[in-house]
């Protein structure tokens, strides 16, 4: 139980650090009228890095309060929420509160967004867009992605332990 | 007298534990944010830094842009008589002189008793839609002139014609009143002047286009 902690804890401090720490970087681009924006309005075309929680405060800023909702509970809290469930699933002795519990982990995870998140930001990046804007993946969303990554090992190990 | 020993104290509640999840990525992410916060002060101070170089007082020997953003005039000219014999406005151009020599002139804003320039021009084909690059040089519409403490410069401010251009007054500055950025000057009316006011605006020259935009603002 505790190598499956310490990965729960990993998890944790990955978690952390990818929802604060710059996660997307867009570079927006003007196909071939891109010099003349840089010319007159060049902050039109600076390129915005967000992190996630940055993502979810200018939602709430330009009054998208549903998307930031959306946003903040299935990629925030509710991931933090699973990893708090494997943490209390990992204290229990009697076998039958431990399956009890490892349900309750698999209908939280229902709502977890963090794996589809992660794969949303990998498809945005890959997709190319008009006018040669691009999107690059910062290293905030590695970390995410291997927070994500912990997490499902630690689901692994709990599941192997169920009686 | 009882004592309470470790094996009797109150233990936390089972899910206490599950918080310490919730701890963590909250120190995480706070962690990252007090190593983050300084970088961003010292992102700040470079801004500030380059905000000062693009304000404050002329250095002498320095080279600098220099042009009139806006140029008012009064609602007679010079002779107290209606611009354009009473149909339009005038047709506004001025120009730069230092040291008794014409170092720029501006196009001409048609009638207009307040003429605006914006110191950013390009003069654009059709072809050049398909790419083209533009240096600071090429797309600074503005005088160059060197600063020396005694020196002046003058602005001269035409009524342009088709017969006869008309005078419609020059103001002589001395370089010591001007500053990097916004200079208002107000004028007025005599004989030989129908400038009500000038705003003048000076970058250095090592300043690109993003200083430029930035001085307009």
């Amino acid at each position: 139980m505790n190598v499956t902690r310490f990965i729960i804890a990993g998890s944790c401090i990955l978690l952390g650090l990818g929802l604060i720490a710059p996660t997307l970087t867009i570079s927006p681009q003007a196909g071939g009228i891109t010099w003349i924006i840089k010319i007159i309005a060049p902050e039109e075309l600076a390129a915005s890095t967000y992190s996630i929680l940055g993502v979810i405060q200018k939602l709430y800023q330009t009054n998208d309060i549903f998307l930031a909702v959306l946003l903040a509970v299935f990629s925030v809290f509710s991931p933090i929420l699973k990893l708090s469930f494997y943490w209390h699933a990992t204290s229990l002795e009697n076998s039958k509160k431990f399956n009890s519990t490892i349900q309750i982990i698999h209908y939280v995870g229902k709502f977890s967004m963090a794996e589809v998140f992660a794969l949303a930001l990998i498809i945005v990046v890959i997709k190319s867009f008009p006018g040669g804007s691009t999107a690059n993946l910062e290293w905030g969303a590695y970390l995410f992605t291997f927070s994500v990554i912990c997490s499902m090992v630690v689901s692994l190990r709990l599941d192997s332990k169920r009686g | 007298m009882t004592d309470i020993s470790d094996f009797d104290a109150p233990k936390p509640p089972a899910w206490f534990g599950a918080a310490i999840p919730l701890l963590i990525v909250l120190l995480a992410a706070g962690f990252y944010w007090f190593i983050t916060n300084g970088e961003n002060d010292s992102r700040n101070e470079e801004t500030l830094n380059k905000k000062i170089r693009l304000s404050g007082k002329l250095s002498a020997g320095q080279t600098y842009y220099i042009f009139a953003s806006e140029i008012e005039v009064y609602p007679t000219n010079i002779e107290n008589e209606a611009w354009d014999q009473g149909k339009k406005g005038p047709d506004i151009r001025y120009s730069i002189l230092w040291n008794g020599n014409a170092v720029f002139e501006s196009i001409t804003k048609d009638d207009s008793l307040i003429a605006d320039w914006s110191g950013l021009s390009i003069e654009l084909n059709w072809k050049d839609l398909l790419g083209k690059s533009v240096s600071s040089d090429d797309a600074i519409k503005a005088g160059r002139i060197r600063f020396e403490k005694s020196e002046k410069i003058e602005i001269a401010v035409e009524d342009v014609d088709v017969a006869a251009d008309d005078d419609v007054g020059r103001y002589e500055i001395e370089m010591e009143k001007l500053s990097i950025g916004k200079n208002e000057f107000k004028l007025k009316k005599t004989a030989s002047n129908a400038i009500r006011k000038i705003t003048l605006r000076v970058l250095p020259m090592s300043s690109n286009i993003e200083d430029l935009a930035n001085i307009m603002k």
